[in-house]
């Protein structure tokens, strides 16, 4: 077997990261720290990490259960905190940014706010933390669940928390890429089949260039080895 | 970012401060908040945070000296913007320094004493957060702060530093 859930999301969210580019991680971004210190260990090329810790170019003894931990920013030559990082994102400085939903829309726009109606919610959900702000200037935006379900991919939001620049959506069976302002099936997990990934998303989306996901290359499984050594991190996305 | 651009309002006295973004989101509506045409001509719109002026700032120091001199090492997090907003600023230091000795590095004190209204000595007292660089997140206290159980809370409050007996 090729992938887990774990690794399919912490990988493909990795595979975002391009040459030379400025990336960011969040509060409640587990998997994009991990995946932002796994494409450090598995690519070649050059990237900035930053993170909402502060954290520039971090190199941490030990990855910390929560990505605002102060331990993410340790090794790092400078401390970039809120205020300079969102100011970077305003003024189009942040290439990518993960940025967290627990429903997204097929337009890629995203709820981080409340499930059902705002005034009498069925679940309170702890809110944007800045991604109304980072979704529109980020220069492309990547966001993650790891549920994937006609209740998290869905064709109405129950709210709008952030609108813009949502570039892509991995979940563990998928990743979609926005084209022509629509999510779009660009590759499947092939431990499932692609009929699967249509029947489990609520919105429509083309599916005419998707092809399977390349599988994880051993630096990519090694990385992710190396920085889950315990299985810790594993375990709470593949129970 | 918007509550850091309503702390810069506040921080800057003026009614609102511009921010970027914003557009497409429902909390623009939730909040009531405006945007205003570039009143110099480019067509853009901006968004327009209205102050948000804390009655009181609390902030955890490393070290604090007697004229309330409070120097913060690491991330600062949202501590400037915070202390600059807040009509009061107060302080919790893990550490009394003697007079003068902040001087050495001025550019490590976060909060001028001028500024700091009043401060206690807490040692620890970022627990269960962090403390950089003396303490890490106690995430086992943080779990069982979380339990949804008669007396978590109880337990909680008996296992922290402010409330020992030093």
């Amino acid at each position: 077997m090729d992938w887990t859930p774990f690794s399919y999301i912490v990988i493909n969210l990795a595979r975002q990261i391009r040459p030379d580019e400025i990336a960011f991680s969040g509060v409640n971004s587990t998997l994009p720290m991990l995946a932002c210190l796994l494409a450090k260990r598995a690519y070649d090329f050059h990237f900035t990490y930053i993170n909402v810790a502060g954290g520039v170019e971090p190199v941490p003894r030990k990855v910390p259960h929560s990505s605002s931990d102060p331990a993410i920013v340790d090794g790092s030559p400078a401390i970039f905190p809120n205020e300079d990082f969102y100011d970077l994102c305003a003024r189009g400085g942040i290439d990518l940014v993960y940025l967290g939903c627990a429903q997204v829309d097929a337009e890629g726009r995203t709820n981080v706010s409340v499930i059902g109606p705002w005034d009498h919610p069925k679940v309170r959900l702890p809110g944007g933390g800045g991604a109304a702000v980072m979704m529109p200037t980020a220069k492309r935006v990547t966001t993650w669940r790891t549920e994937h379900s006609r209740r998290a991919l869905v064709e109405k939001l129950d709210f709008v928390t952030a609108a813009g620049n949502l570039q892509t959506v991995v979940t563990p069976i998928a990743v979609f890429q926005k084209r022509g302002g629509r999510l779009a099936l660009e590759s499947w997990n092939a431990e499932v089949n692609r009929d699967e990934v249509v029947q489990r998303t609520g919105f429509v989306f083309d599916t005419t260039a998707a092809s399977p996901t390349p599988p994880p290359t051993p630096r990519e499984q090694a990385a992710l080895a190396e920085l889950d050594p315990h299985g810790l991190f594993a375990a709470e996305v593949n129970s | 970012m918007t509550l850091v651009a309503g702390l810069r309002a506040a921080a800057y006295g003026i009614p609102f401060q511009p921010v970027a973004g914003v557009h497409g989101s429902d909390i623009a509506r939730l909040n009531g908040w405006r945007k205003i045409a570039d009143p110099y001509g480019s067509g853009a719109e901006v968004y327009v945070i209205p102050p948000i002026r804390p009655d009181v700032a609390v902030i955890h120091a490393n070290e604090i000296d007697e004229q309330g001199n409070a120097r913060v090492l690491g991330s600062p997090f949202w501590d400037h913007p915070l202390t600059r907003a807040a009509r009061r600023v107060l302080v919790t230091a893990e550490k009394l320094v003697p007079s003068g000795m902040l001087a050495a590095q001025p550019e490590l004190t976060l909060v001028p004493g001028f500024m700091v209204e009043a401060a206690a000595i807490v040692p620890g007292g970022a627990w269960p957060g962090s403390m950089h660089p003396l303490y890490e997140v106690d995430y086992p206290a943080v779990e069982a702060y979380l339990k949804d159980e008669a007396g978590a809370l109880e337990s909680h409050l008996a296992a922290a530093p402010e409330c020992r007996e030093s």
